[in-house]
């Protein structure tokens, strides 16, 4: 084969053809020839919608204008779409899509060396609900469900917060129903949200009445609150006026379903909000004023009055949080006289990105004379010192470790003595927002 | 003379890397339906929930979704992080109702011509609104 290729080309270069060679150069032509027929052929019975494509084409190419002209139509239909669909986006109410339901939840585990004072394990914490529906530009409401377990593991369920509220201008806000008593600043800062609160607990005197708390931390009334401006900086002021609590079965009761002893309770909060240099940091102070009646076998009125401050600086960074409750409480009944005592708290905290460490200090010296805590169960003295950690996973969701020391006061001056105890504790609360 | 071109090269080239630095960091116009005034000196209390109403009308917040990082860092000087977090106090704490959230400035620019007190911000000025800032 290669001799007669060798000898067809020696062939060629003496101008002669080769018979290989001349049926390759037939065969070439002929195949030249018949594609574009046999393109023909099977063009036409394949597809009866390959013409519209085909048609198309020279539509588009046949000049750079006209080219030009379909595309700016096709936008202007497209910028047509587009419009109509905004505008019906942007004309959807807010109404229209439903009231937003918030809340926080949280489990954990707690430890301590003394497993009569509190459970050891797991535990399953809150579910906190709130809403905050809005009628019109002025009226709104504040709603707060809150479903817990208790120490003896049933689920307990309250309205923590019912209040409709009346927005006068940006100075003022009225609220009616049953809201927390806005005293210092913990109380009204993190209300059940254990997500949004550094720390697992709350201090103790401040926890709410079912929980070891001293004071009424709800209350069922009437709230007046506002902020004016003052060059930078702001004045913000509560005052308040409620139902006067009772003590019941050793626990503070708000007598939400009426007032047993037609007392207010009445009160406010006072506070200032700096600016420049020193922006974060609040300073207030606040009173609390009221008659409280107990259920002992001769039940006693006490006069609740109560004075204090409290001083908070929060930055990116830093955490710094104190407040002081000054009782000076006057026996109505028993003619024991007036009983000084006094309850504090300092917590500081300083955030490296996620991670928060802490530490708080917290202590009350509690007249057991004074029938107002010697009725009440968790209305001893004592210290308490909080070393912890918080985590953030994310925005709404934050792991905390909390180790606590607690002393409570021996104290046998009061009706109802009370012994000297000592333990620690160990929390972990898995927390989140949503 | 070469030593003069790579300078004079190497200047153009961060002038260049500076004007597209900018260019990405996008410009925020703060806008408002145009029965409303505020200044540009309440944007701040406005978007924090602190001022509600201006000359009695209810302030409706709009928050720009594609612009919202540039806003938060340019206007208010805070984090996504820190602005979320201030709501959800404000409105857990206040009954505050955190501001609305549009997908871009087409939407924005809709809602603010058609709603009294409506404030919110976009990339490029529309007409038939008012520029605050």
């Amino acid at each position: 084969m290669l001799d007669t290729i060798n000898m067809d080309m020696k062939q060629t270069r003496q101008g002669k053809v080769s018979g290989s060679w001349r049926a390759m150069i037939v065969g070439v032509a002929g195949l030249l020839i018949a594609a574009p027929v046999y393109a023909k052929i099977i063009d036409v019975p394949v597809a009866k919608d390959a013409p519209v494509y085909v048609k198309e084409v020279p539509v588009y190419s046949k000049t750079d204008t006209d080219q030009m002209k379909a595309m700016e139509s096709k936008l202007e239909a497209m910028q047509d779409e587009l419009t109509q669909l905004t505008s019906g986006m942007a004309s959807r109410s807010n109404s229209a899509n439903g009231l937003p339901l918030h809340g926080f939840m949280d489990v954990g585990f707690a430890n301590n060396s003394r497993a009569s004072t509190d459970p050891r394990g797991f535990f399953v914490g809150a579910l906190s609900f709130y809403l905050a529906p809005h009628f019109g530009d002025k009226v709104k409401a504040l709603v707060e469900p809150n479903f817990e377990v208790t120490p003896t593991g049933a689920v307990a369920t309250d309205l923590e917060r019912l209040q409709i509220g009346y927005t006068f201008n940006d100075n003022a806000t009225a609220w009616a129903g049953r809201f927390h008593t806005p005293y210092g600043y913990w109380n009204t800062a993190f209300h059940h949200g254990a997500q949004i609160q550094t720390s697992v607990l709350r201090p103790r005197f401040l926890d709410f009445e079912d929980k070891g708390g001293i004071l009424p931390a709800h209350m069922v009334g009437l709230w007046g609150e506002g902020k004016f401006k003052a060059g930078d900086s702001r004045l913000t002021y509560d005052v308040f006026a409620g139902n006067g609590p009772q003590i019941a079965g050793g626990v503070l009761d708000i007598n939400q379903a009426g007032d047993n002893n037609h007392q207010a309770m009445v009160g406010f909060n006072l506070g200032y909000e700096f600016s420049g240099s020193l922006d974060g940091l609040r300073l207030a102070v606040h009173a609390l004023r009221g008659d409280v009646d107990d259920d002992a076998v001769l039940p006693n009125k006490t006069q609740l009055n109560i004075v204090g401050g409290s001083a908070v600086y929060l930055s990116d960074t830093w955490e710094v949080m104190g407040e002081y409750y000054r009782f000076n409480d006057k026996d109505q009944s028993g003619g024991t006289g007036t009983h000084k005592s006094w309850a504090d708290y300092l917590q500081i905290g300083r955030s490296f990105n996620n991670l928060t460490p802490y530490v708080r200090v917290e202590r009350t010296v509690l007249d057991q004379q004074d029938n107002y805590f010697n009725m009440q169960d968790s209305g001893q003295s004592y210290a308490r010192q909080a070393l912890g950690l918080r985590y953030n996973l994310n925005q709404k969701a934050a792991l905390k470790f909390e180790l606590l020391n607690s002393s409570f006061k021996a104290d046998s001056t009061g009706a109802t003595p009370r012994t000297a105890l000592g333990y620690r504790s160990l929390f972990v609360q898995y927390a989140i927002g949503f | 003379m070469k030593a003069i071109i790579f300078r004079a090269c190497c200047v153009g080239i961060l002038f260049l890397s500076a004007l597209v630095a900018a260019n990405a960091a996008g410009s925020v116009v703060v806008i408002s339906n145009s029965g409303i005034a505020v200044s540009p000196d309440e944007i701040r209390d406005i978007f924090l929930g602190e001022k509600q109403f201006a000359g009695g009308a209810k302030l409706v917040v709009i928050d720009n979704a594609a612009l919202q990082g540039d806003f938060l860092s340019q206007v208010m000087h805070m984090d996504t992080a820190k602005y979320n977090g201030i709501w959800t106090k404000k409105s857990f704490r206040d009954g505050l109702t955190p501001p609305v959230v549009k997908s871009g400035n087409a939407e924005v620019i809709e809602y603010i011509k058609r709603t009294p007190g409506a404030i919110g911000y976009v990339s490029t000025v529309p007409a038939g609104v008012k520029v605050i800032q």
